[in-house]
């Protein structure tokens, strides 16, 4: 190996994996030493500010603190297992039919991304049309938009997923603003 | 007779013989979740109380005060309770919570006010070695500090790397990356750790 070592194999090297080839050429390569030597010893100077650790009482305290946040939130998980697919399902219909009244993109352009479950908001095209939507509606949740759509749906009330449903059909009607 | 290596994240690395420590941990989760699924609220404590550590030390690393670590470790909980219906078991359960998680305190931090400096925590002691515990605490603060300030997906990847010892490929599993370029954050974040501190050092010296 000729070339200097890529940052991904000075990371490997410093975590103690790396392949033969890579702990070689490192063994031989003056400034591939120093640099896997300097990512080393922050790794270990980073280990070493712990976390501090809370009261023995605390984590008691954490579990009630869920408790109560559960039983106020009175949301029942069971419930979640019908009713969030469906809402997801009537949302992503309405949402395709709602596209139908939006503006159209020109023939070069690319169409929506496919939807995904995984947070890579930036990737999903479909959020920013969500989004437009939930700001339009003084009913629905707010939305930061950092969340997945996933998430999003998910964790809309019943009466907010009727109003976003609602809204998606009076925007696929036209009646939207 | 072999057994396989699991390696749980949150550190841990265990091995799953039937009817060992381990495994019947890993089937009273198994239990614990479709009890939640069938809304059976008392069987989420047993989550809790098994992750309630290492979801709340996440959050800690991300915000850096135990009062926001202590606020986002619940809101987590929460969250996956209303989701947990949806968990499929696709991946480890602690791969799914770890991701809301992740979530949580990248919601946090989008929305957080500015950043204060923390005050020491231990004043001044007159005991021998009392000066140098208080610097030990201070670079400890310092390097949290710093951790805290990293690029978004920098901090997530050190975090869950370093400080969790999860694999590469969890690491990427649960921010939706790859594993080349968790490599790439994780260098970038090292890399910029290592500026702060030196820049830090020159400031006191």
């Amino acid at each position: 190996m000729t070339a200097h070592l890529s940052d991904d194999a000075l990371v490997s090297l410093a975590l103690g994996e790396g392949t033969a080839a890579e702990r070689s050429h490192a063994l031989s390569c003056e400034a591939c030493a120093r640099r896997v030597e300097e990512a080393r010893g922050t790794l270990e100077r980073v280990l070493q500010a712990e976390v501090p650790e809370p009261s023995p009482v605390y984590w008691e305290a954490l579990r009630r603190g869920v408790s109560r946040r559960i039983a106020e939130d009175g949301h029942v998980a069971r419930r979640s297992v019908i009713f969030v697919p469906l809402a997801a399902a009537a949302a992503l219909l309405a949402l395709l039919f709602a596209g139908q009244a939006l503006p159209r993109k020109g023939p070069g352009e690319p169409g929506l991304a496919a939807w995904s479950a995984l947070p890579v908001v930036e990737e999903d095209e479909g959020l920013h049309v969500l989004e437009g939507l939930a700001l339009a509606s003084g009913e629905l949740a707010e939305w930061n938009g950092a969340d997945g759509l996933g998430a999003y749906l998910a964790n809309l009330t019943d009466e907010e997923s009727q109003a976003l449903a609602e809204t998606l059909r009076q925007r696929g009607h036209g009646g939207g603003s | 007779m072999t057994s396989a290596v699991i390696a749980f994240p949150c550190g841990l690395a265990t091995s799953a013989v039937p009817g060992s420590g381990a495994e019947l941990e890993r089937e009273a989760e198994r239990d614990a979740i479709a009890a939640c699924r069938r809304g059976e609220r008392e069987a989420f404590d047993v989550l809790v109380a098994r992750y309630q550590r290492p979801i709340y030390r996440l959050c800690y690393r991300y915000v850096n005060s135990h009062e926001d670590a202590n606020d986002l470790a619940q809101e987590v909980f929460l969250k996956a309770w209303r989701a947990i219906g949806r968990f499929r078991g696709d991946s480890a359960f602690s791969t799914w919570l770890f991701r809301i998680a992740v979530n949580a305190c990248l919601n946090f931090r989008a929305l957080r006010r500015p950043e204060t400096r923390e005050l020491p925590e231990t004043l001044l002691d007159p005991r021998p070695g009392a000066l140098a515990e208080v610097e030990r605490q201070d670079d400890a603060s310092r390097l949290r500090a710093a951790v805290s300030r990293l690029p978004e997906r920098q901090r997530a990847t050190l975090i869950l790397k370093v400080f969790h010892d999860l694999t590469h490929d969890e690491v990427a599993g649960i921010l939706g990356s790859t594993v080349g370029t968790v490599k790439a954050n994780l260098f970038h974040a090292l890399a910029n750790l290592r500026r702060e501190m030196t820049r830090a050092k020159e400031t006191r010296s």
